[in-house]
């Protein structure tokens, strides 16, 4: 991972981070301010149900006193207070109370308790309302919650009992009320996003059918079992949230308000429900923002930290550049930077360090390439005094034969002449051998077979390796067939391999296995020539591929540099890996292709053989 | 002599007017008889159907179609008030010494309102459908000839009832009779009856007679008193108010049983101690006297004192303490104690809802938890319970009494209600006693609890002359006549005949006719 992108996404993560957590206080603040808006809404519902309650009871209260201040009322009172009263005179009085006075339940009852009309079931008439005649303070005392029966089950009722003095000592009671119920919900104005509902609390245990909203029966009453058997359990105001869906936003929180009747028994439970909807659609219309601003700020972000890791990251990537340049030869590499900081500072550094390893490497290109001329001298003195010393020999030689008489100077001078030719010789010979070194050609590409490049290379040396009075040389071959053909040129190839075979003999003067290896590898072609010799040390490995560089006392230390020369020319490798005692592995990779063009077979003139001879005497180093 | 024309004049009419306050009125009955008019008619009953073959013996229904019929169509003979069989279609009678064969001779000169003459075939016609399978009825002549398998002593106390009614089959399906009214037409709500011209008995006083249906209880009683209705169906409950208004009330012998009757459907309905316990929790006073403020009578009997004449017999007292022990010998599930006795309300309306609650209340005194289930049934042929409906252990009916003959009458109510009687039982006599014994056992096996009996109440209008309806129901509107006429029924036929009401024909004083 580059700096400037561990850069950039430290710059990412830092902004990513900051929006998140101005985004979560945002988030966090608001959740509690509207919690607590809730709240007061919900307060402000109870507080409007309980006003509506206490309305509600008040009108029930003057409706029912409307009734018992009515001459008729009054007339039936003074009837029913008179001995032996015909009671069946007045069984539908009632029920006209209830339609001119709005009410659901009206029911008049006589001092002793029997139900004289009844407007909500008529069937009691005649029956005893005791619990009407154990009160005798009713006008003192207001509305009250209360469980009426009726004919097809049992209702909730706000009612007022009042009482009428029919003389005689004889009261009679006025008990009206009004159902409580989904009409009773409904003159209820809950603010926007709240809703009623109402438990009747008429029967033992949970009963789904209890639960009532504005519009009957509600629908998913028992996801509020658990509130309202709670409420069942301790009749106190209990809040709970309640998830009808796996959608957070459809949950709703429920206010439960315990109703109780005379007896502090638990009638009703109110629940004023606050839908969740608006926390959930403003967390997420925060969250959205957020989130627009956060990928706004992390455009911006990303921008200013490309800037910024650019600027930041341009010279060092400048300084990187020239010590690439550096590393690929161009000692001389100077980085355009200013300033003065760090980086400045740091660049400074740079184009001095490339100065002075400029001028070193000069220093050392002159003192090597007098080492070098000091080597060649070194050399061609060594190879030019071999056949100068005899030269000199035979010339002495033939000046003392000139003392002799012809016939024996005769015979010396032809002897000398024979051995100055054969020196000389020698000396061309010597001479020729610098020469071909120094004219290495240019390869040319064609389709080659490694496999028998290799063995047409090794076939050569084939009579030394069971040469008589020599210690044999056993030539194991371990070759890829097929191998694919490559781009090369096979007198080069040729002449490289007789060099390697060449000189693993001359690693092996005791004998021993040369192994020959071609494989496949990673799209080359690996050659392998290993000898099973002494070995070599590291350091004469790391200066085996010196030119005129040799281990052997008869050597140009040029073998292993045409090697390298060829592989080289053919943009291959080649390495030596050597285990001192055990033998020596020279290992080549050449590409299969050559990006030059591959000379055409057909139009390919012959190539011109060189004489082996200088591949002998090449190998011969 | 203008001036003395004027003095007298105004002496006239001070006289006149001093004499409506200081003389007694007239009695209506004292005034003469006049025509024309329309007479308006307020029934609660939604529609009616006048086709006997379609009334569903003993309903509610059946008694509001009979009222109607009897205005079109007439019967073989008549029942006056006194007891006293009178001719009608048939000028006279007579049977053999079995009372297994009667002979009727058809009145001659009787027309339909179509214009045809009626033929004993015609009366063959119309009765033979609607006569038991044990009777065959052939026409001779002008005779009309009854053959019973049984002995059928009370065939013209049936014959003066229920829906022995003579009509004639139209083309088209329309029904003609003889009788003092002709249907002019049946709007969707009404019925229209115009005057028959040609009925043997002499023109009806009336011009016609416009009948409103489905108008509800208390809406007849302000159209009466608004003058919008002549001749109101009261209910029972409202019969105090109308006296309170100073209305006419005619209250007629109890028509309607209201009772019980079990069914097996529900298992906990077929233990006899269960019934014999609801039976005892039931106060029928309470429910005739304060209920239905004394406008109806405690029920012991199937049948009523007036007409079998034995109803007095039985009694059935409230005793809830036995009721209570009984209750309490039963197990949970005989006594309807795992689920509550369901009692559906067969009748439709508040009356017979209310007895329903009652029943319950009074059932829940003895630990029987009674459920009701209030639902109105429909016309005869239509589903009494829905199909998703539980089955009911018990059903409250109204029973409405349409033939004069008690032992027709027990037959038609134990056969409505699958009451079985021991084959030992002589089930065709018409001896009082063998009548008494057949209703003896089957309320003693309590299959069927009688409630309450009800009368009929009517409302009149007072212009309303000369109502002389029979004890039993019969309205006989062609007595009747208006005093103060109301606007003439706007009918084709009456309008195009302006002499019907300038000259009408005398009603018929012959013997047989209606007085």
């Amino acid at each position: 991972m580059s700096f400037r992108t561990k850069l950039f996404l430290i710059f990412l993560v830092t902004v990513l981070a900051s929006v998140s957590l101005v985004a979560y206080g945002v988030t966090h603040y608001t959740q509690a301010a509207f919690e607590e808006s809730d709240a007061q809404r919900s307060e402000a519902l109870v507080s409007q149900f309980n006003k509506e309650y206490a309305q509600r009871g008040d009108e029930i209260t003057r409706q029912v006193k409307d009734i018992t201040d009515a001459d008729v009322t009054l007339k039936v009172a003074i009837d029913l207070a008179r001995p032996n009263p015909d009671l069946s005179l007045y069984v539908r009085d009632a029920v006209g109370a209830a339609q001119d006075h709005g009410l659901d339940f009206v029911e008049f009852v006589n001092w002793d308790g029997t139900l004289i009309s009844s407007a909500q079931y008529p069937a009691r008439v005649g029956y005893k309302n005791d619990w009407v005649t154990a009160n005798k303070n009713w006008n003192d005392s207001g509305f009250f919650l209360r469980k009426e029966e009726l004919p097809d089950g049992v209702a909730l009722s706000l009612t007022v009992v009042r009482v009428l003095s029919g003389g005689n000592d004889k009261n009679m009671y006025v008990v009206g009320g009004r159902r409580l119920d989904q009409n009773f919900l409904a003159s209820l104005v809950p603010p926007a996003g709240t809703r009623v509902l109402l438990y009747r609390n008429l029967e033992a245990g949970f009963v789904a059918s209890a639960l009532t909203d504005v519009n009957g029966p509600f629908e998913q009453a028992d996801r509020l079992e658990p509130l309202i058997e709670q409420i069942q359990k301790q009749p106190r105001p209990t809040v709970r949230t309640i998830d009808w869906t796996e959608n957070a936003g459809d949950a709703e929180s429920f206010h439960a308000i315990p109703l109780m009747g005379r007896n502090n028994e638990l009638l009703a439970v109110l629940l004023l429900g606050s839908s969740r909807k608006e926390l959930v659609l403003l967390t997420r219309h925060i969250l959205q923002i957020a989130a627009a601003v956060a990928g706004a700020a992390l455009m911006i972000g990303l921008l200013i930290s490309l800037w910024v890791s650019a600027r930041i990251t341009r010279p060092l990537e400048e300084l990187a550049e020239g010590a690439r340049e550096v590393a690929s030869g161009r000692w001389d590499t100077v980085i355009d930077l200013r300033g003065k900081d760090e980086i400045g500072q740091l660049a400074s550094a740079f184009n001095e360090m490339t100065q002075t390893l400029a001028a070193q490497r000069e220093q050392l290109v002159q003192t090597e390439r007098v080492a070098a001329w000091r080597e060649l001298a070194r050399r061609l003195a060594h190879e030019l005094r071999n056949p100068l010393f005899p030269l000199q020999i035979t010339v002495e030689n033939l000046q003392k034969a000139r003392q002799l008489d012809a016939k024996q100077f005769l015979e010396v001078f032809n002897e000398s002449t024979a051995t100055l030719k054969a020196e000389l010789a020698n000396l061309n010979t010597i001479v020729g051998r610098f020469s071909d070194f120094s004219k290495m050609p240019a390869p040319q590409f064609a389709l080659v077979n490694v496999n028998e490049a290799l063995r047409n290379a090794v076939r050569l040396f084939e009579p030394q390796f069971n040469a008589v009075g020599k210690p044999p040389v056993i030539p194991e071959y371990f070759l890829t067939e097929p191998l694919p053909e490559i781009d090369a040129d096979a007198d080069l190839l040729h002449r490289a391999f007789q060099n390697l075979v060449l000189n693993a003999l001359d690693a092996m003067p005791a004998g021993g296995t040369l192994t020959m290896r071609t494989t496949e590898h990673e799209g080359n072609v690996r050659i392998e020539v290993s000898d099973t010799g002494k070995g070599l040390t590291p350091e004469e490995c790391s200066r085996l591929f010196t030119p005129y560089y040799t281990t052997k006392v008869q050597g140009t230390g040029l073998g292993l540099a045409i090697v390298q020369s060829v592989i080289s020319d053919h943009h291959g490798t080649i390495s030596v890996s050597s285990d001192e005692g055990h033998g020596t592995t020279f290992r080549i990779e050449l590409p299969q292709r050559q990006s030059v063009q591959r000379v055409a077979p057909a139009e390919e003139p012959a190539p011109e053989k060189k004489p082996p001879q200088s591949f002998t005497v090449a190998a011969s180093d | 002599m203008r001036f003395i024309e004027l003095r007298l004049f105004a002496a006239i009419s001070c006289l006149s007017f001093a004499a409506q306050f200081f003389l007694p009125s007239p009695a209506p009955a004292a005034a003469h008889p006049r025509y024309g008019g329309t007479l308006r008619i307020d029934m609660h009953a939604a529609s009616v159907s006048l086709n006997p073959e379609q009334w569903r013996v003993g309903s509610l229904d059946a008694a509001a179609d009979e009222k109607m019929a009897q205005l079109v169509f007439e019967r073989l003979v008549a029942l006056d008030n006194y007891g006293r069989f009178q001719p009608a279609l048939a000028i006279e009678w007579s049977h053999d010494g079995s009372n297994k064969r009667w002979r009727f001779v058809i009145r001659a000169g009787v027309k339909f309102s179509d214009g045809a003459a009626l033929s004993a075939e015609d009366v063959v016609s119309a009765l033979q459908p609607l006569l038991p399978a044990t009777e065959q009825i052939s026409a001779s002549g002008n005779v009309v000839v009854i053959q019973s398998s049984v002995a059928v002593p009370d065939l013209l106390e049936q014959l003066a009832s229920g829906r022995y009614l003579v009509y004639r089959v139209l083309a088209g399906g329309a029904l003609a009779g003889t009788g003092p009214f002709v249907l002019a037409d049946a709007p969707v709500g009404h019925l229209y009856f115009r005057a028959n011209e040609e009925t043997w008995s002499g023109r009806p006083f009336l011009d016609g007679i416009e009948v409103t249906l489905g108008v509800p209880p208390l809406r007849a009683l302000f159209d009466l008193q608004l003058g919008k209705a002549d001749l109101i169906e009261l209910s029972p409950d409202l019969v105090p108010r109308a006296r309170q208004a100073n209305v006419r009330v005619w209250i007629s012998e109890p028509l309607t049983l209201y009772g019980l009757r079990f069914d097996d459907a529900q298992s906990a309905a077929s233990d006899v101690r269960l019934r014999e316990a609801l039976s005892l929790s039931l106060d029928r006073g309470s429910m005739a006297n304060v209920l239905l403020q004394k406008q109806a009578e405690p029920a012991a009997a199937l049948l009523p004192e007036w007409l079998s004449g034995y109803a007095f017999l039985f009694n059935v007292d409230t005793n809830l303490e036995r009721a209570k022990e009984l209750r309490r010998g039963l197990t949970a599930n005989e006594a309807a104690g795992a689920e509550p006795l369901r009692l559906r309300v067969d009748p439709a309306g508040d009356l017979a809802k209310l007895l329903g609650e009652r029943v319950a209340v009074n059932a829940r005194q003895a630990s029987i938890l009674v459920q009701v289930i209030a639902r109105p049934v429909s016309r005869p042929g239509a589903a009494s319970t829905a199909p998703s409906d539980p089955p009911s252990g018990v059903h409250l009916f109204a029973w409405h009494y349409s033939s004069l003959s008690p032992r027709a009458e027990l037959d038609s109510l134990f056969a409505a209600y699958n009451l079985t009687e021991a084959q030992e039982v002589n089930a065709t006599s018409t001896d009082h006693e063998q009548l008494y014994a057949r209703e003896r056992r089957i309320l003693e096996d309590r299959r069927v609890l009688p409630l309450i009996v009800q009368a009929e109440s009517v409302g009149l209008g007072a212009g309303v002359r000369d109502w002389m309806p029979a004890r039993w129901g019969e309205w006989h509107l062609a007595d009747v006549w208006l005093e103060t006429a109301s606007p003439a029924l706007t009918d084709p036929a009456s309008t195009a005949n302006p002499a019907v009401q300038s000259s009408p024909q005398p009603r018929a004083t012959a013997p047989g006719a209606k007085p």
